[in-house]
């Protein structure tokens, strides 16, 4: 698949009138709600029916994202080679009631514990669409609990990996590939119960479009799905056309356990703007070649993310598929760590730690071609508050249990005209998780969330502040609990951008039963004891603009707030603290 | 005679039941500044209509039941009491972060929205329960004196209180309450436990600051209602209509007054329901429309049940309680179309409002709205009969047509208000679907009743992409809430959370949770001095898989679940309403259970229609008007047929357009309208 995707748009007029267009966008935008929805609400793990951890799709038979798909950027930028690995892999040997499933970051997936299902949707005995389900999984079988793995050396310590295998005939289960999934995957009935969730997801979504094609002809549904791409590629076109020709390169440095990267491991990319062709490239092959590490990115996320970023710089009103992602030209390399990975490079922290910094890497690119536009840099890995844990629950029987929790997700990035938005999390998830209730994931784990607050001072200072860090505090109640976390922004916290601040960086430390505290790094796998204590510190965003621009009422209201200290608003902005009781009667101040 | 009022943005519907069974429906304009005001001036409406004074209307008057915005436009408005938040130590931000989430991923520069209670005025105190309610750590009373005391000092009016599991374990939060109420006599103050049991602390937390918030405002406004309805004789009984579009008590509503949130559009269910029944059409499935200038109501009645759900929302903040579930997006006359740079229509959810309203009212709107391009597309007349003889620009409309949408795209007049039409009923179609299809409901098993000023102009076209058969268009469609009001039963909900599974059922705690239910629910109605044979309640469990923590709605098969049969027929009506949501059944997952409720209700008389007199009624056309119509890809001259002189029962094919009063209705090609003997216009299409 090339990354960018010769235009079609001159040539064609539409076959389509306004009033089918207007009518049929709506109605693949509800089919995609009605997938999400069904497999929100009956999934299993804390991942999906809580952080909403999911992305629900639809792609027409030439792999073109239909319509705009539902969830985390990272996961739905660069949806087509789910169904292109089918194509691959199954040519023609394709039949309706069939389901492939696949994991693999080396056949278009994302990471490994992104399951994802593809459903090919046939319509009077022709493959007219594909329906495609991705979740993260709250266990795929790694040596150690964890979904991540950024200190997997290869694929081979990483999960079970299905490469797009068949794992529905004739709407029926293949036996084989359950029992096999069942038998490497911890708690097997969660994984099951999360598969039929996702299964509900595909075949809802091929139930509504099978329908749509019978009310409307399946002539007019696909010649909709080529429209709407010449929509959304004339969006891109005029949105590009209105910014100056331009090039920028920068470099920034993500936490390197690695002896060879010292320093930290250089984060490297150009952004050139042609307006008179519309075009933005996004060169990646200056990048050091793939790291024994799970953070390599796979070709899945280093293309979603630089287009997610590049269309988030370009506006909302753009739709986020394949038409508008023409316009967007993507170099990488074969064996860089942000490009397309070398087998058996490990992947499987491809959605989260180095991605994440890359993704808020391009949004910092556009705030230094142009100010105003593009971003500050969002958290970059997972903090301390997001881990994997597992252990046996006592409480339920001595039944074993892996789940991962997302609460205290927060850092969110600061941009021009808004401070960072405070659960936005990072820039592959873009604030789209969901973050857990603290009484959902007690009930879930035999744990004690003792604190979840915000971090004062923890967001980069700027005329437009970066969201503040979470400090949360975990506490073992009766059994041993095993946490694994892929942290990051510890060595090198998330940057301001535009002479705004950095943000302060990530801690995770372990207290034991008489207080006393050990700094455990950024890879943590450790097994706390009743008594003892998870503290998480997260980062903050990184801060937009001059400190000195900041307008002195939003500082004032911060220290209001408690968001910062006196000594932060005087250091950063020269503001002095109110008097005590000058809020008094700020009853409209929600 | 009975009194149905509902105080809405604009106006204040009556509905007025009198003892000869004739209801009739009457609008004042609401009065912001003291709502009472635009009340007793409809009052005074009223007794003009009935050749009596105020007062001798009020003695008359038996039941008065209101609907009312005071709720909802406090919190829209930021005009909540000042509050405080009492909350476990360590968990300041539960009304900051929410549940997370963006609304739009592609929008970078959104603005976080601010928390319901500020973080300045959340304090915290020293306790813990765990989710089994053990108590981990005790309540330090200390703390809580230092809480309620820093609460003084902010000049809180209303405190509300919250703490993790109180739902587990309500000691502390009891406790809580008592030192506020010892401390500060006449502070109000709300316990989460009491307000909304349900686990998640945001939701509780949330619907806890609403409930706090609302006391002062709430007490105010039915003292001052109460106060004035005294004063001009008033003797009968007074009820609220509450978010489960029942009505109840003021002794309810002072003391949880966060069941006032969308008390209102909250009888619209009910009033579609009593329609498609005095027309025994539609088998108790029904969808309700309510279309006005700005917005457009959607709620579904399934089998003659209205259902609820806990997840409503107000300004972005969830109130939680049992509520009627109505759909509401910012579709209506005034909503603006333009086109973007790439070449498609989109219609609202900006609105040009009533000022400056529509191009065609020559108030200076200059971006067309879905007005006038039913101006332009025949579908409305040069005078609109709804607004009161508003006469309406139909060049004006055709300009700001043509320049924002016509040339654009390079399309007539005509044709770019048909797109207009079609932009906005896409976007109710998905409104509908949302609460339909999304839930596994088919709405081509259902009726349509549309309601609103602007009901029947949309109505036929919706239900046509929606597979429905019949739309009926009812008598009170301008009033179409205040009627639900009227006709509405006494209800109240009763609820508490205990967690069980059916792998370890614990048969004795939930039968006697049921019967303390049973024994509260019972007592309300009889508070409500319904009587015995009126009285109904119904039980319903929260429930889930294992592992799921989202949990369905599910009606208990019995009052009481006795053994392990009974066990098993909930199980299966578990499976088989999981397999209606979600399209799959885990048959040997375990079923867990959070709450168990029981709604209580008092059937209240019903409201009969007396039948149209059949003499002095004409079907000639009063006119015709030249339309686009795009189902026939023509400009046609549809015959204009005025609607209260209609022939009784007669049908008439479409297309035509039917003048009323109240609202103008668009039957297009292939569907058929006819008057009922009730008043109520039926349009049937073709399957």
């Amino acid at each position: 698949m090339p990354a960018a995707i010769p235009s079609t748009s001159e040539s064609r007029t539409p076959s389509v009138d306004h009033f089918t267009m207007s009518i049929l966008l709506r109605r693949f935008e509800a089919i995609i709600r009605e997938m999400v929805n069904a497999l929100f609400r009956s999934g299993r793990s804390g991942v999906l029916n809580t952080a909403m951890d999911f992305s629900c799709s639809i792609t027409d038979a030439r792999f073109q994202s239909v319509s705009v798909a539902v969830g985390l950027p990272v996961h739905v930028g660069a949806i087509e080679l789910i169904p292109q690995a089918v194509a691959d892999r199954f040519g023609d040997a394709v039949a309706p009631g069939d389901c492939f499933a696949n994991n693999s970051g080396y056949h278009g997936n994302t990471h490994c514990a992104d399951f994802t299902l593809c459903v090919p949707v046939f319509f009077r005995g022709r493959l007219a669409f594909y329906t495609i389900a991705r979740a993260h999984f709250a266990d795929m079988g790694f040596p150690t609990p964890t979904t991540y793995g950024p200190n997997s050396a290869d694929v081979y310590q990483e999960g079970l990996i299905l490469p797009c295998v068949r794992i529905q005939t004739d709407y029926r289960d293949d036996p084989a590939v359950i029992d096999i999934c069942r038998a490497n995957i911890r708690s097997p009935d969660q994984f099951y119960g999360d598969y039929l969730a996702c299964l509900a997801a595909v075949r809802t979504g091929e139930r509504r479009i099978i329908e749509l094609c019978e009310k409307y002809g399946d002539d007019v549904i696909e010649a909709f799905a080529d429209e709407f791409q010449a929509y959304a590629e004339r969006m891109a076109i005029n949105a590009i056309g209105k910014l100056e020709k331009g090039s920028v390169t920068r470099t920034m440095h993500y936490d390197s356990e690695l002896e060879e990267y010292p320093d930290g491991i250089p984060v490297t990319a150009t952004l050139t703007v042609d307006p008179d062709a519309a075009m933005v490239e996004i060169d990646l092959t200056d990048n050091v070649d793939n790291v024994p590490l799970g953070i390599n990115l796979t070709e899945s996320t280093t293309l979603a993310c630089s287009r997610i970023s590049v269309l988030n710089a370009l506006g909302p009103d753009i739709p986020r598929s394949a038409g508008a992602f023409r316009r967007i030209n993507v170099r990488m390399r074969d064996g860089a760590v942000i490009g397309r990975p070398v087998h058996p490079t490990a992947t499987s922290a491809a959605t989260t730690n180095l991605c994440s910094a890359f993704a808020s890497h391009i949004h910092a690119l556009f705030a230094e071609y142009r100010e105003g536009m593009g971003s500050a840099y969002a958290g970059i890995g997972l903090p301390g508050s997001c881990p994997v844990v597992s252990g046996v629950d006592p409480a339920r029987g001595g039944r074993e249990f892996v789940n991962q929790i997302l609460i205290g997700h927060w850092s969110g990035p600061a941009v021009s005209g808004a401070d960072g938005w405070v659960t936005y999390g990072t820039g592959s998830s873009q604030g789209m998780l969901w973050q857990s209730s603290v009484e959902i994931v007690e009930q879930q784990q035999p744990l004690l969330v003792e604190r979840l607050a915000l971090r004062v001072d923890s967001g980069g200072a700027g005329e437009w502040q970066g969201g503040p860090g979470s400090e949360v505090v975990f506490r073992i109640d009766q059994s041993p609990v095993r946490f694994t976390i892929n942290a990051a922004g510890k060595q090198h916290p998330p940057p301001g951008v535009a002479g705004g601040k950095p943000a302060v960086g990530t801690v995770v430390l372990k207290e034991d039963g008489n207080r006393n505290t050990i700094d455990l790094g950024v890879s943590v796998d450790v097994t706390l004891n009743p008594g003892e204590r998870l503290l998480s510190y997260s980062s903050g965003g990184g801060g937009y603009g001059a400190p000195e621009r900041r307008d002195p009422e939003r500082v004032r209201h911060d220290l209001r707030e408690g968001w910062i200290s006196a000594a932060f608003a005087q250091e950063h902005y020269g503001v002095a603290p109110d008097e005590p009781d000058d809020h008094a009667g700020a009853r409209s101040d929600r | 005679m009975h009194i149905a009022v509902d105080v809405g943005g604009t106006f204040t519907d009556l509905v007025v039941h009198r003892e000869d069974g004739q209801p009739r429906g009457y609008k004042s304009l609401t009065t912001p500044a003291d709502l009472t005001d635009g009340v007793l001036e409809g009052l005074r409406l009223v007794a003009d209509d009935h050749a009596c004074c105020l007062s001798e209307l009020l003695a008359r008057t038996k039941r008065f039941c209101f609907g009312t915005t005071t709720a909802t436009n406090a919190v829209l408005e930021g005009k909540a009491a000042r509050t405080v938040l009492i909350t476990t130590r360590g968990f300041r931000e539960t009304l900051l972060i929410r549940e997370g989430g963006r609304p739009d991923s592609y929008d970078m520069k959104a603005v976080f929205p601010k928390p319901y209670i500020p973080r300045s005025l959340t304090f915290e105190v020293t306790e813990r329960i765990a989710y089994d309610g053990r108590i981990i750590e005790p309540l330090d009373e200390g703390s809580v004196s230092e809480a309620i005391e820093r609460s003084r000092q902010a000049g809180a009016e209303a405190i509300a209180v919250s703490l993790l599991w109180s739902i587990a374990n309500a000691d502390h939060e009891r406790r809580v309450g008592e030192m506020i109420e010892q401390a500060l006599p006449d502070m109000p103050f709300s316990l989460s436990h009491r307000v909304n049991p349900c686990v998640r602390e945001y939701r509780r937390t949330s619907a806890t600051a609403l409930d706090a918030s609302l006391k002062p405002v709430v007490i105010e406004s039915i003292r001052r209602l109460e106060g004035r309805l005294a004063t001009h004789g008033f003797t009968g009984t007074l009820s609220y209509v509450t978010s489960n579009g029942g009505q109840t008590s003021t002794r309810e509503i002072l003391n949880r007054p966060v069941y006032l949130c969308f008390s209102g559009p909250s009888a619209a269910p009910e009033a579609g329901r009593r329609f498609s029944d005095i027309e025994s059409i539609g088998g108790g499935n029904v969808i309700t429309t309510d279309m006005g200038g700005t917005s457009f109501d959607v709620s579904i009645v399934t089998g003659g049940r209205i259902p609820m759900h806990r997840e409503g929302t107000i300004a972005g903040h969830v109130f939680g309680v049992p509520s009627v579930e109505v759909h509401t997006i910012g579709a209506g006359g005034g909503s603006i179309a333009r086109v973007d740079s790439g070449g498609l229509v989109h219609v609202g959810p900006e609105s040009a409002g009533a000022s400056p309203g529509p191009a065609c009212y020559g108030k200076g709107g200059v971006r067309p709205t879905v007005t006038d391009a039913n101006l332009v597309s025949g579908s409305l007349g040069d005078t609109l009969t709804a607004g009161g003889g508003v006469a309406l620009s139909r060049d004006l409309a055709r300009a700001a047509i043509r320049e924002h949408v016509g040339d654009p795209l390079g399309m007539s007049e005509s044709e770019a208000a048909a797109l207009i039409r079609v932009g906005c009923e896409q976007n109710m179609v998905v409104a509908i679907e949302d609460l339909t299809v999304k839930r596994g409901v088919d709405p081509r098993e259902y009726i349509m009743v549309a309601g609103g000023s602007a009901a029947g102009l949309h109505a036929v076209a919706i239900a046509r992409e929606l597979g429905i058969g019949t739309v009926l268009v009812p008598p009170m469609t301008g009033v179409l809430s205040a009627f639900g009001i009227l006709t509405g039963n006494i209800s109240f909900n009763f609820g508490e959370s205990l967690f069980t599974t059916s792998a370890r059922f614990d048969f004795e705690r939930v039968n006697k949770l049921l019967a303390s239910l049973e024994r509260d629910a019972r007592a309300y109605l009889e508070r409500m001095n319904i009587d015995e044979r009126d009285q109904r309640l119904h039980y319903t469990c929260e429930a889930r898989y294992a592992d799921q923590v989202w949990q369905l709605t599910l009606t208990l098969p019995d009052r009481r679940v006795a053994d392990a049969a009974a066990l098993d027929t909930l199980v299966e009506a578990f499976h088989c309403l999981h397999e209606t949501r979600y399209a799959v059944r885990s048959e040997t997952d375990p079923v867990e259970i959070t709450e168990w409720n029981v709604q209580a209700i008092g059937q209240l008389e019903d409201v009969d229609f007396p039948e149209l007199t059949p003499d002095d009624r004409i079907a000639t056309p009063i006119g015709r008007r030249r339309s686009f119509l795009r189902e026939l890809d023509t400009h046609v001259n549809v015959p204009v047929l005025q609607g209260e002189r209609l022939p009784l029962e007669q049908e008439f094919e479409g297309p035509v357009f039917i003048e009323d009063p109240l609202t103008t209705i668009v039957v297009n090609p292939g569907a058929r309208v006819r008057l009922s003997r009730f008043g109520s216009y039926i349009i049937d299409l073709d399957a």
